[in-house]
Formats: structure tokens, C-alpha cells, sequence
């Protein structure tokens, strides 16, 4: 099990609509994971525990976990490349 | 009539769910998927309610008791966005709102008044908000649909304004914010930006971020964020340490899980918001576009984070001072980022002039957030998310002038203080919007200022 979080400015908008796009991916590509969402605050907190950090907002922080920029989710251009980053971590 | 009324009357935790599942048929979402996002929405709106409950019952009753001990007026609480997206959702016009949102930006679109193809359906609920206080203060639904339209065209052309700021600070190429607290109060940082530059002093001031953020990270989780204040808040109204420290977990508990239950309320958007976003993106394609996203994008930049953490206690102060003030800030506190998000990149990234036009910001959005808890109440007895609070206010979009102008304005109440936020307001606008045509707003960062270690 890939343990993912997602972060955003709140929690609620972008990074549901980022979280909902992961959690599609895996279930096509059979990977099992968990994705959660949170405050760009509380990744931190959370970091250590997790396989991959998805942020739609852009952070410079090194958070000791393979992180990626999550935008393309949200604004439609360039998913494909994202989603084969993801894929990349994942495997 | 009598059956639309019936439906009506059911409220919003059944008559949206409702109308998400026929909209995701008639979108083709598939008989499963429109029944789940109804569901979805559904369970969102019966989560926030008791949310709210838990946040209105416990620190309601305690900001009276600190108010009438120290004789000041911060009796009402903040339901924050978290409370009030809800509340604008749900009223008569919550869903209407899209529509007519997606319809001003084509038109502007095709007349080329703007080049931002908003994409984020999201943040519609800004425009609801205004739309349905409006349609309250003036009794009238077809000023409502006005308020809605008129707040999405001055957002469309707040995203062309500040698309050289996203564009350069923040670097997100192709993106305009041009939704929420951050784009709206935005224009207050042109003019103070170059009000700063002419005084020799203040100019070259700056703060290193770093380190405050090292030391101070944790203070700045959300839920750390609540609890100190349930406690402290607890401790001021005079309750015996026992029940202080039992506030300060449940407070920790709303500030937690209030994104949680809204982003239910999200996911039943999704099928709408999929469906809006291919649409106008397979019309909109050229470059000169840019695509209007969520201010949540600009959050993660290290000088907003700092900010963001600096206006916790700060507008707690700003909220004592200002005159005539009952709304004690409580649910946007965890997001007050939001708020001062576009002048930390108007600024480009100083900190001290981003508490100086912060200060600015935050100070008449209290005081507008006071004016309009009325309204507010109102609006939330409506959509059933009162509870058995008698009073509730917002910060984020109660607290907006555009709303309060437009309100006001449409009903005739013009004081005082009318007046003075639609010359403030309106003055920065213009201000803004020079610049912008001039090309000036985002100057290239000056060679490295002194530096005062924070």
C-alpha cells in the first residue's frame, strides 16, 4: 500500500480535484494507495510516514520525500507528464 | 409549484443532492457516479452543519463571557470559508450562480474585456455569497442575479490585473488567480507599495523568513492554531482550567476537520466543475489565455507561509481595535494566508511591507465582516446552519467590500462608512488598475536590501 498526500492552500478545492485524479490513476494502473489530503502547513508533520507529496501550490521546501508539483491536475495541461512522474515513484 | 416549494423546503441536504444527481445525468456522468456526487454533497452539508454546531455551541457561549468580562465586543464568532462556502451553496443562489458565472466570463471573453478562462468552479461560491446577501438586503431575487454578475466581472478582470504578479513572483505561467481575499484585497498593496517606496527608512527594511519559520512551524499548524485559541479564549472568559483545556480540544477539532467535511461538499461538485473546465478550455485554447485557478495555489510560497503565521495574532490584535467591532476571528485564522497572499507578491516577497498593507486589509475586513453580520445571519437561519447560535460572521467574503458596496449600494443604506470603503476601496481599485495598463504593477526586485535578521 503507497501511502500519498496531497496538499493545498485549504484542503478542500485544488487539492480534491488533484487527490481525485491520483486516486483514478492508481485504481487504472493497479496500484494499491492511500491518498489523503492536508494543509501545506502539515506536511511536515506528516512526511515521514508517507511514499509521495503531491502540492498544488508551488513550495520550494525539501521535505525528505519525493514531491511533486501538482498543477497540471488542476489546470488540465500537461496531466500525461505528471501522471507518468507519479507513476515513476509509485513503481 | 406546491411540489418545487415541498422540495424546497426538505433543505439543502436533500434538495442538493438532488439536483447534483439529475445534473450529473444530463451531463452523462453514468445513473452510479451522479448518485454518489449527490450523496457526497449531501453528507457535506449535514458534516458542516454539525461542525459549525460544535463551533458556535462551545465558543459562542465562551466569546460572550470573555466579551462581558473585559467589556469588548467580540461576541460573535468567525465561521470562516469553511463556513460560509456552505451557506452560499445552499441558498437560492448557490447553483444559479454557475451558470451565470461561466456566462459573464464568455461573454467578456468574446468581447475581449478579459483574457481569463476561469476554470474553477469552486470559488463560484464568492459570487453566490454576494449574489444572495444582495437578494437579501434589497428583497429582490433579480438583484441577487445582478450582485452575482457584476462581483464575477470585477474577479475576471482582478485575474488580468494581477496576471503579472502570478505570473512573475509566484511563476505560475499561464495561471490567473483571480478568485477570493487574495485577489480582491490585493489592490490595497499597489497604492501602500508605493507609499513605502518614499520613505527613506521603511524602504529598505526586510525580514528573513527562515528562520522564523523554523522556530515558529509549529505554531502555525491548523490545529495547534485552534487549540491555543480555544484555550486562551476559555482562560479569558473566566472558565476553571478543566473546562478551558475541554475548549481547547474541541476548537482544535473544528479547525481540523472543517476542510475535511467541506471538501465532501467539493467532490459533489466534481462532475459540474469536470464538465465546465473541458468545455471552456476546448473553446479557450490559444496561449494569450490564462487559465483562472484557486488562490490555494499561491499558499505554499515561502513568504506567504511566513505571513500567514505572522497574522494569526495579528489579527486577533487588529480585531480588538477596530472600532465597533463584534466578529472575533476564529475559521479563516487557519487560511488567513488567503487574505494577504497577492500583496506579499505585489511586494515582492517583503515581509514588513506585507504586514504594513496586511494591517491595512485585514482592519477593513473586520470592520466590513461587522457590518454584515446581519445579512449573514440571516443567510444562515435560511440554509439551516445557524444552529443554536443567535449571531454569526465571516471574514472571508462576509468581511468583502465588494459584497458590502454592492449590498448596501442596491439597498440604499449609505452611512458613513459607506462612504468611506467605496472611496478606499474604489480609489485602490483604480490605483490598481492604472498601474496594471501602465505595465508597472510587478517592478523588478531592486538590488539585495539590508537586512534585519528576524
Amino acid at each position: 500500500m503507497k501511502k500519498i498526500i496531497v496538499a493545498c492552500g485549504g484542503a478542500v478545492a485544488t487539492s480534491t480535484l488533484a487527490a481525485e485524479k491520483i486516486r483514478e490513476l492508481c485504481q487504472r494502473e493497479g496500484i494499491a494507495a492511500d491518498v489523503q489530503q492536508c494543509r501545506i502547513p502539515e506536511i511536515p508533520s506528516r512526511a515521514s510516514e508517507v511514499d509521495l507529496i503531491v502540492t498544488t501550490a508551488r513550495v520550494d521546501a525539501d521535505y525528505g520525500k519525493p514531491t511533486l508539483h501538482g498543477i497540471a491536475f488542476v489546470s488540465g495541461i500537461g496531466e500525461e507528464a505528471l501522471e507518468e512522474k507519479i507513476l515513476a515513484v509509485l513503481r | 409549484m406546491d411540489i418545487l416549494q415541498y422540495i424546497v423546503n426538505l433543505g439543502p441536504s436533500v434538495m442538493l443532492p438532488l439536483v447534483i444527481f439529475i445534473i450529473g445525468l444530463l451531463l452523462r456522468q453514468g445513473f452510479g457516479k451522479s448518485l454518489t456526487s449527490g450523496l457526497t454533497i449531501g453528507v457535506g452539508f449535514i458534516g458542516i452543519g454539525l461542525v459549525i454546531g460544535l463551533l458556535t455551541d462551545n465558543l459562542g457561549p465562551a466569546a460572550k463571557d470573555m466579551a462581558e468580562r473585559f467589556g469588548i465586543g467580540l461576541s460573535v464568532v468567525d465561521v470562516g470559508w469553511p463556513g460560509t462556502a456552505p451557506m452560499a451553496w445552499a441558498s437560492s443562489m448557490g447553483l444559479i450562480a454557475i451558470p451565470i458565472a461561466i456566462g459573464v466570463n464568455l461573454l467578456m471573453l468574446l468581447t475581449k474585456m478579459t483574457k481569463v478562462v476561469n476554470v474553477d468552479i469552486w470559488n463560484i461560491w464568492h459570487m453566490a455569497f454576494t449574489g444572495i446577501i444582495v437578494q437579501l438586503a434589497t428583497d429582490s431575487f433579480i438583484w441577487g442575479i445582478v450582485g452575482v454578475a457584476v462581483h464575477a466581472a470585477i474577479a475576471y478582470k482582478l485575474g488580468d490585473m494581477f496576471r503579472p504578479v502570478t505570473e512573475n513572483y509566484f511563476q505560475l505561467e499561464g495561471v490567473a488567480i483571480p478568485h477570493g481575499t487574495s485577489a480582491y484585497m490585493g489592490v490595497f498593496a499597489a497604492p501602500i507599495d508605493d507609499l513605502i517606496e518614499k520613505i527613506p527608512g521603511v524602504r529598505r527594511l526586510n525580514l528573513t523568513t527562515k528562520t522564523l519559520q523554523d522556530r515558529a512551524g509549529v505554531l502555525g499548524q491548523p490545529v495547534v492554531v485552534g487549540t491555543i485559541l480555544g484555550f486562551a479564549i476559555g482562560l479569558l472568559a473566566g472558565y476553571p482550567f478543566d473546562e478551558s483545556i475541554q475548549l481547547a480540544i474541541k476548537m482544535g477539532a473544528v479547525i481540523l476537520l472543517m476542510p475535511m467535511v467541506v471538501k465532501l461538499i467539493m467532490q459533489g461538485l466534481m462532475p459540474i466543475a469536470n464538465a465546465a473546465r473541458t468545455t471552456l478550455q476546448r473553446r479557450f485554447k490559444n496561449s494569450n489565455y490564462s487559465i483562472g485557478l484557486d488562490p490555494a495555489l499561491v499558499l505554499g510560497d515561502p513568504q506567504v507561509v511566513a505571513a500567514a503565521l505572522l497574522f494569526i495574532p495579528f489579527t486577533l490584535l487588529i480585531a480588538l481595535i477596530v472600532p465597533g467591532n463584534v466578529v472575533l476571528p476564529f475559521g479563516d485564522l487557519a487560511t488567513i494566508g488567503f487574505f494577504v497572499a497577492m500583496a506579499v507578491g505585489v511586494h515582492r516577497g517583503s515581509l514588513v511591507r506585507t504586514l504594513i498593507s496586511g494591517f491595512v486589509i485585514m482592519f477593513i475586513t473586520i470592520w466590513v465582516s461587522s457590518q454584515m453580520v446581519g445579512l449573514q445571519t440571516e443567510l444562515a437561519q435560511q440554509t439551516n446552519l445557524l444552529n443554536n447560535a443567535h449571531q454569526v460572521g465571516s471574514l472571508d467574503q462576509g468581511g468583502s467590500p465588494i459584497t458590502y458596496l454592492l449590498a448596501n449600494g442596491a439597498s440604499g443604506q449609505v452611512s458613513l462608512g459607506f462612504v468611506a470603503i467605496a472611496v478606499l476601496y474604489i480609489a485602490a481599485f483604480v490605483y490598481t488598475y492604472v498601474k496594471y495598463r501602465r505595465g508597472t504593477l510587478y517592478r523588478v526586485p531592486a538590488p539585495a536590501p539590508a537586512e534585519v535578521k528576524a
